[in-house]
């Protein structure tokens, strides 16, 4: 019986014969599905090239090319991808963790030409037919590396408002590890620190644990790592490319862990600056501030011999004398000063050169003069009331906090600027107003409206967390005086502070008017310098700007060939563009000597 | 599976015993040692099936280690027993006898570690490479990137840039 | 020897065997004829040749040659970081390479000490029995056509295809799907997912009593099946064997039941087993498993979670340090247990990655010993019988 099923059976199949064929007919005019793995897509103005993409990709298929039309700027490399369909697999991983979340792929799969070397394009510049499809695999629900930044602790704002006592505790090694974890390695940071500093390489030291190859890094571009731990303005973290969908790298804090975790006795030994053959050669430096001992750094690895000159007690310049205590505490300067003066760099405190000493003499005495005098003097609103006796400049009273020195404080205080320096007073004044008063009433009110305010967005926060009030978008008018005596600021608002072109033109609207009551007013809107010490006959000589600044070339050098000039009267200002001009001058001067040979 | 070695540790040296997960246990055992060991798991504690052969090349160490997978098909648990030999002259005797597929793992070994099994059968034959006359390719110090760069030709129309060598070339060149 | 196979009962043709129990083969009589099957033939499965010795119809002797797919990818993977060989891994086996990716991304999971979310867990189970369902489906095409029943292939390889078109729209990838990604899966079900996979599996439980009634109750299929090919069963751990191979033999090795992994314990199901290994068994094995994959899918998409994680919190992969340590992963692919051992110094690379495919025993040492008597025509489907693939066994 079986048998007889078993020859029969089979004719079964006949009965598809008329039934429709499945196969599908023309193929070729198939979509593919909506998460379809097709030809890539890129939305060229959103990549920043940071080749993330090019680093994932296990085929080679990637090449980063420049692109026409797209400029190389600030976290941006200008570079584009280009794939080469000849390798590339369709993994789609370039697409998970594309940092910008630019790239995607659409669901084409038709490409049909006859040459094979067509098969190498930029997606998005190159104009394929499926650059609008919507359809296509885009980066899942998912991350390939963690976007979230490992939070820094802190004290709690009730702990911290009374005292200078740091407020950032540091990452912990387990914190630091999980933070350095996040960088994509792409290098887009480097450009924009002004010190070109080697953050992946640094942050790829953290990873490997071997914090003294990461001091090393550190090193090769900037002397000061404890304190740029501490208040670089951190011009890197904007641009990181980690930043664009999710939180920018803790460049700052990663680089403090690598400063903190290294015993300071141990620095010479790991950095291989036991001894350094000196060559005889002397160089003066006026200023002890980031600029003037970078230079100083820089130039006793070569082997010279520097004496820095320093008007005030102590070193570091604004450093000390700008920054107050809970920012930046004074150990932690000192850790990086002692160091640089451990490689046989000698101060020469409370010396102020036009004074106890002339630039000439050191002209005859030194072999190269590098002077970063920083800019130290106070800038005027010069609206009616600011030669009032309670109106004071932000610079002097934090210098003034940093010598020990007793300041003025009133029970209400406003102050005038929207960048770091006014947060670093205000912030001073809410704790001074505390231990003083138990209370805190101190506004701080800027032109810029809060989104363009200068002042690192975590400073305005935490200002705030310490209850001082910031106000930004208001124009100072005038200070009310009535029987001597401040009684409070008439502001009104600003519209704008740059013009279309980007210049300084601020715009008020004069009928939205307001007043902060206050006892007393200071003001922070930038500071000048004191370039008192050039003699008539060097200034004759000296090229200056219509701006009354120094002109120097890319060494630092002025047109008088000994004299280089560096930190915030050239540039900033801020500590990193210091370090970075005294680091270059150190290289310009090395040449001039070599030159003069 | 700790039990099993606890009981064979007075006969064979047995180091390094990790339970890996729950039915897999890692063991290393001497060269001299390893196939009697083996030949014990399989003929009186049911570890009777074989699942791979295969060599991981300790280059730093000077030494390969020869991993036999075997299974308890009863009790469903694995050992990874692992032998290291010398790299120089590398040789381990062979388990054919015991199961057939052996000798095409050792046959592999052979072609792509190195590792001889003097009287495998057919140890000697080339297995997937043909007129190979480089170092076994297995082994890390045999460079298969150098290879193939030496050997193909990279395709025309590709430049390299590194984003942060481009910018600054761009941004900061004299820096 | 005329268990394994049907043939004349007259052996005076017969060269003497030697010592060895090998035949004396002696090329210059004329009486043999060398014949290399493959890499280039329809009824070999995947790029592989058996060089072949032939007296009359019958096989003397056979040595199987493999190489011609030889990637290095255990090598390759060496030289690449961890997420980087997770696009390479699924090229192992092209059929089904969702086993690959699965040992690969399990057996770094363990040494990482990763947990994947449950909705990863039900959707990696999803894809691996669609996988099978797939694998099978083309298999038994190749098995039909070595006997010369074209139409078979026809119809399965259409129903492969509606399910590669289900992979397509899950995983965005209709061959390679590159789904299972470290640390989870790479999506969730698409809207109306389930509704075609049902359509789909309807189908093909439909189209398969047809695949019954005109492939395996045909005389024709069964006079060249029946008794041919015999696996005993006390090869089955000589030679390493697994899977439908062994399972036909009546050795129930299958490890969703030996060690069980992802939801497989939450699934009901037996291994599915016959008791006398030819090739007829074997096909029938695989049909019913086969069948049971349409199950273990109902049963998967009736009770996974609708909703969930896709992947656990992994370091950054592309400096992703696996622990040192070592594992050995595995799975039940269609031929058996599948595995990825694999080796970790710590560092951001593989320090060795090797793997198991159980073709490598089916297809050499097995083959080689199965094939000897063996009439030429019947090489293609006994070879399609052991269901091999031979790019896992050169890697
Ligand atoms: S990862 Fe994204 S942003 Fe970066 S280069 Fe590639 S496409 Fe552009
Ligand atoms: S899809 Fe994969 S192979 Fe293709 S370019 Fe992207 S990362 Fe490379
Ligand atoms: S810190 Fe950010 S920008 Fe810099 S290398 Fe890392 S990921 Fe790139």
């Amino acid at each position: 019986m079986g048998k007889i099923n078993d020859i029969l059976s089979p004719f079964t199949a006949w009965k598809h014969l008329v039934n429709e064929p499945l196969t599908v007919k023309k193929p070729l005019e198939r979509e593919g599905a909506d998460r379809y793995r097709g030809f890539h897509k890129n939305e060229i103005d959103k990549c920043i090239g940071c080749g993330t993409c090019e680093d994932i990709c296990q085929n080679a298929a990637i090449d980063l090319v420049p692109v026409e039309g797209i400029e190389t700027k600030d976290g941006d490399s200008g570079l584009r991808p280009k794939i080469d369909y000849g390798r590339c697999c369709w993994c789609a991983l370039c697409v998970d963790i594309c940092t910008t979340n630019s790239l995607s792929m659409s669901n084409e799969f038709k490409w049909i030409d006859e040459d094979a070397d067509n098969f190498l394009f930029i997606p998005g510049a190159d104009d394929k037919p499926w650059n609008n499809s919507e359809k296509g695999w885009k980066k899942p629900d998912y991350n390939l590396y963690d976007p979230n930044r490992v939070d820094m602790q802190e004290l709690h704002p009730e702990d911290r408002d009374k005292s200078f006592i740091e407020i950032v505790q540091g990452y912990s090694k387990e914190q630091a590890l999980k933070e350095a974890d996040r960088c994509v390695e792409c290098g887009i940071c480097t450009a924009t620190c002004p010190a070109h500093m080697g953050i992946p390489e640094y942050i790829r030291a953290i990873r490997n644990d071997d914090l003294e190859e990461g001091l090393r890094i550190l090193y090769d571009t900037n002397p000061l790592p404890e304190i740029c731990g501490r208040i670089c303005t951190h011009k890197c973290e904007t641009v990181c490319s980690v930043g664009h969908t999710g939180d920018p790298l803790s460049i700052r804090w990663l680089k403090r862990y690598i400063a903190d975790q290294n015993p300071s006795e141990r620095f010479k030994e790991i950095l291989g600056t036991d001894t350094i053959e000196q060559n005889g050669k002397k160089i003066a430096i006026i200023g002890s501030g980031p600029s003037g001992l970078s230079a100083a750094h820089y130039l006793a690895l070569m082997g010279y011999s520097c004496t820095i000159f320093e008007k005030l007690p102590l070193a570091g310049g604004m450093m000390r004398y700008g920054i107050p205590e809970y920012r930046l505490p004074y150990d932690q300067i000192d850790k990086d000063i002692n160091y640089i003066l451990s490689l046989g760099v000698e101060i020469k405190y409370n010396v102020t050169i036009g004074k106890d000493n002339t630039l000439d003499q050191l002209h005859k005495d030194f072999d190269a003069v590098f002077t970063g005098t920083g800019l130290h003097l106070g800038r005027s609103t010069r609206i009616p009331g600011t030669e009032h006796k309670d109106v004071h400049f932000a610079t002097d009273l934090l210098r003034e906090i940093s010598l020990g020195n007793e300041i003025p404080v009133a029970e209400k205080v406003v102050v005038i600027g929207g960048g770091n320096v006014a947060m670093d007073i205000t912030r001073s004044m809410a704790r001074l107003q505390n231990q003083k008063f138990g209370k805190v009433n101190v506004i701080a009110t800027s032109l810029e409206s809060e989104d363009i305010m200068p002042a690192d967005r975590e400073e305005i926060v935490e200002a705030r967390e310490e209850n001082a009030q910031i106000i930004p978008g208001w124009g100072p008018q005038s200070i009310e005086i009535k029987n001597d005596k401040i009684t409070g600021l008439h502001v009104i608002k600003c519209l704008s502070v740059f013009d279309e072109e980007g210049r300084f033109n601020p715009k008020f609207d004069e009928n939205i008017k307001d007043f902060f009551e206050a006892e007393m007013v200071i003001e922070s809107i930038g500071q000048g310098m004191d370039l008192s010490y050039l003699t008539d006959e060097i200034k004759e000589n000296l090229k200056m700007d219509n701006r009354g600044r120094i002109i120097v070339d890319n060494n630092f050098q002025s047109s008088l060939e000994w004299l280089f000039v560096g930190g915030d009267i050239i540039q900033g200002p801020d500590v990193i563009h210091g370090i970075a001009n005294g680091h270059k001058a150190a290289i310009g001067i090395d040449n001039y000597i070599n030159s003069k040979k | 599976m700790k039990e099993i070695i606890d009981r064979l540790q007075e006969l064979y040296p047995i180091g390094d015993f990790k339970q890996q997960n729950k039915s897999l246990a890692l063991i290393t055992v001497d060269k001299d040692k390893a196939v009697d060991f083996i030949t014990r798991l399989k003929n009186e504690e049911g570890f009777l099936h074989l699942s791979i052969i295969t060599a991981v090349d300790w280059l730093e160490k000077n030494k390969f280690q020869l991993s036999y997978l075997i299974n308890n098909p009863t009790t469903k648990n694995s050992f990874v027993v692992r032998v290291m030999i010398d790299r120089e002259n590398a040789e381990m005797f062979s388990i054919h006898h015991l199961w057939e597929q052996a000798a095409t793992y050792q046959r592999e070994l052979k072609e792509m570690f190195g590792i001889d099994f003097p009287g495998s059968p057919g140890v000697d034959k080339p297995f997937i490479l043909e007129g190979w006359h480089e170092i076994p390719p297995y082994r890390r110090d045999f460079d298969t990137k150098n290879y193939s760069e030496e050997t193909y030709f990279p395709r025309e129309g590709r430049t390299k840039n590194v984003p942060a060598e481009y910018m600054k070339q761009k941004l900061y060149p004299d820096e | 020897m005329s268990k394994l196979f049907n043939i004349k009962e007259d052996r005076s043709l017969f060269p003497e065997k030697n010592e060895q129990g090998k035949i004396d083969i002696d090329l210059s009589s004329h009486k043999y004829l060398k014949l290399w099957h493959g890499p280039q033939h329809p009824g070999i499965t995947g790029n592989m040749s058996l060089e072949i010795t032939l007296l009359g119809d019958e096989v003397m002797d056979c040595e199987t040659h493999v190489g011609y797919l030889h990637r290095g990818f255990e090598k390759l993977m060496e030289r690449r970081k961890y997420i980087q060989c997770f696009p390479i891994v699924c090229r192992v086996a092209v059929p089904e390479p969702d086993f690959n990716e699965y040992c690969f991304a399990s057996a770094m999971e363990e040494l990482a000490g990763i947990e994947i979310p449950e909705s990863a867990k039900w959707l990696r189970t999803l894809v691996l029995e669609m996988a099978r369902l797939a694998s099978y489906l083309m298999w038994i095409g190749g098995q039909a056509g070595a006997f010369g029943q074209g139409i078979i292939g026809q119809w399965t390889n259409y129903l492969r295809d509606s399910m590669l078109d289900r992979f397509e729209e899950l995983t965005g990838g209709r061959v390679y799907h590159m789904y299972i990604i470290p640390g989870g899966v790479r999506g969730l079900l698409p809207s109306g997912f389930k509704q075609r996979m049902e359509e789909n599996l309807k189908f093909i439980e439909q189209m398969m009593k047809d695949v019954e009634r005109v492939m395996f109750n045909n005389a024709v299929f069964k006079k060249r099946s029946v008794d041919m090919g015999i696996i005993e069963k006390d090869w089955i751990y000589k030679f390493g064997i697994t899977g439908p191979n062994a399972r036909a033999a009546g050795v129930p090795l299958d490890v969703r039941k030996d060690n069980p992994y992802l939801v497989y314990p939450q699934l009901d199901f037996e291994a599915v087993t016959a008791t006398h290994s030819d090739i007829y068994n074997r096909a029938d094995v695989r049909r019913r498993d086969l069948l049971m994959s349409v199950d273990l899918i109902r049963q998967i998409m009736a009770k996974m979670p609708q909703k969930g994680e896709i992947r656990a919190e992994t370091p950054n992969v592309l400096h992703w340090k696996v622990p040192a340590g070592e594992t050995y992963s595995k799975a039940e692919c269609t031929r058996g247990e599948y595995g990825y051992y694999m080796v970790s110094d710590g560092s951001e690379y593989p320090r060795r990655i090797n793997v198991r495919g159980p073709s490598y025993t089916h297809a050499v040492s097995l083959l080689e010993k199965m094939i000897i008597n063996c009439n030429l025509a019947d090489i293609a489907g006994l070879m399609v019988s052991l269901h091999t693939y031979p790019p896992e066994i050169e890697r």
